[in-house]
């Protein structure tokens, strides 16, 4: 728990410091919980989540960094990892593939990767997976941007 | 240099008292002249080469970086020529025939072969490294330089059977006694390995500087007044080499990174995204080869460990290395880490945070594996002695 916790205090520091060097991700501890942390990033471009800004929030174990955090999206996205209703992401460093050398900061890149790159094999959200899989990159890009609109973007007006 | 102020001092001083103390201080000036400035060429000397030592190897280090220019490396050596000439001449007093016999063999060697020209610095640095043994255990001369010579003498590879060479003799010289220094040399030759074997692979230039690496061949002689008169001061040498070997990882660390081939499922080759802090998925791949090349040549652990970088602070963690965590290698992709951290991995799912392929359960007995040069003389003695009792 100590180790746990002195970690995420260095995490939190390294994040204050490359708060300007990466301008897509924005990690903010809980005021009264360390092991809380919410992410802003930004929709990578070139792809349907393009503009919007998705939420995160991050649950650290106390076994961190052996155990990996657990991430949900707490904005609504339309992606085949991750799961519509809850949030949840289907990512392997999450799980299985979890190192204790990565931080919440590259779990927020790899985050954004896996929205640039989805993985419709695996799939959370099935009619996302399905449109993909099915070759339909015209739905699935007119939904997911549908969605980044309606849940990602500020309201206009 | 100390006792000639001192005197200084008491003469200056006798003036303001009387003009008989300051006889007496000229007596003793006189009385005392002859024997001083003998130690003090002795203590300038040695300091010089001191220096220069740490001196050479910092600026080896940028010669790494800064493309090797050819001018430099002449004038360096025309400094070291000089330092060794002026060290040989202090130093034959003691071992005149000796040093001259080893500098004959060397200079044979370096005629003899074609290689040597070619040579790249890691088999001179070794075959320097196994001349500092020589002179630190104190062991025969003449056992020994031969050792190297031969490996060089029947490598159709410079560097690695320079490297096999050094290591048996390296091993074979010191039982167990000063391993720390043993590594941090042959750290040294190894991690120039692997930067050499990078700028290959990188660098268009290369062809550029082959000629430049010529000079580097008639450095190992020149290497070896300074590991004499170094000697006496193992301590300064020993501590110099793992910064020496932290500082020489910088490269490489420029290298791994990309040759990142993101066979991940987050990260795509191409990404530009992917953070160069992440462990490297690639390593997985890439590795492996490089353990078969330098198992190839005879078990090089060092040279391995050399390629990759040691990082300052524990990647887990966050807390700083010591020098136990950083010549702490428990997992054969290089990854490092702190001596809690690993514990503590181990108690949880045993797998290193860089492969993420399971520990071996006695970091010591991989280690000791992957020695394979110096296993093969530690273990016929234990095998004796288990025979014996």
């Amino acid at each position: 728990m100590q180790a746990s916790r002195a970690r995420l205090f260095k995490e939190y520091k390294e994040v204050q410091r490359e708060k300007v060097a990466d301008p897509d991700i924005q990690l903010v501890c809980d005021d009264s919980n360390i092991f809380k942390w919410t992410a802003l990033i930004k929709g990578p471009s070139e792809t349907p989540f393009e503009g919007g800004v998705f939420q995160l929030a991050f649950a650290v174990p106390e076994q961190y960094p052996l155990q990996p955090p657990q991430v949900r999206f707490l904005t609504k996205i339309f992606h085949p990892n991750v799961h519509f209703k809850t949030g949840e992401i289907c990512l392997d460093i999450l799980k299985n593939a979890w190192s204790p050398a990565w931080t919440l900061q590259s779990v927020c890149r790899a985050i954004i990767a896996l929205m640039a790159h989805p993985e419709p094999d695996s799939p959370l959200n099935c009619d996302s997976g399905n449109l993909l899989r099915s070759g339909d990159l015209r739905g699935y890009y007119s939904m997911a941007r549908m969605y980044t609109k309606l849940a990602a973007m500020p309201k206009k007006g | 240099m100390v006792s000639d102020s001192i005197t200084n001092a008491s003469i200056h001083a006798a003036p303001n008292n009387n003009n008989a103390a300051r006889d007496v201080g000229k007596k003793k000036r006189v009385r005392f002249q002859f024997p001083f400035p003998v130690y003090d060429l002795l203590l300038f000397c040695t300091r010089i080469c001191i220096y220069w030592l740490i001196f050479s190897k910092i600026s080896r280090l940028f010669g790494d970086f800064q493309a090797r220019s050819a001018k430099l490396k002449q004038c360096k050596l025309d400094v070291r020529r000089e330092q060794w000439l002026s060290q040989g001449a202090v130093k034959n007093k003691d071992c005149k025939a000796e040093q001259n016999g080893v500098v004959e063999e060397r200079k044979d060697r370096n005629n003899h072969h074609p290689f040597g020209n070619l040579g790249m610095r890691p088999g001179g640095g070794e075959s320097d490294g196994s001349i500092h043994h020589h002179h630190h255990h104190d062991s025969d001369l003449d056992s020994n330089s031969p050792n190297s010579l031969t490996s060089s003498v029947l490598g159709s590879n410079y560097s690695e059977t320079n490297f096999t060479g050094s290591s048996s003799s390296s091993s074979s010289s010191s039982s167990g006694g000063c391993c720390s220094g043993n590594i941090t040399e042959d750290d040294e030759g190894g991690g120039d390995d692997g930067c050499l074997d990078d700028w290959e692979a990188v660098a268009d230039a290369l062809a550029a500087n082959e000629k430049p690496k010529n000079p580097c061949l008639e450095s190992p002689p020149e290497h070896d007044p300074i590991a004499q008169s170094g000697s006496p001061q193992e301590t300064t040498i020993g501590s110099d080499g793992p910064s020496f070997g932290v500082e020489n990882s910088k490269p490489q660390c420029a290298r791994t990174i990309p040759k990142a081939s993101g066979n991940g499922l987050a990260w795509r080759p191409d990404d530009a995204f992917r953070p160069q802090s992440l462990p490297n998925l690639a390593k997985q791949v890439s590795l492996p080869n490089s353990n078969r090349k330098h198992y190839g040549c005879g078990g090089v652990p060092w040279a391995y460990s050399g390629v990759v970088s040691a990082p300052s602070s524990c990647p887990i963690c966050y807390e700083d290395l010591d020098f136990t965590d950083t010549s702490f290698l428990p997992c054969l992709c290089g990854f490092r880490l702190c001596l809690f951290c690993h514990k503590r991995i181990l108690e949880e799912d045993s797998r290193c945070p860089g492969c993420r392929k399971p520990y071996e359960h006695e970091p010591v007995e991989a280690e000791a594996s992957v020695h394979g040069g110096s296993l093969t003389f530690r273990l016929p003695r234990s095998c004796s002695l288990i025979t014996r009792s």
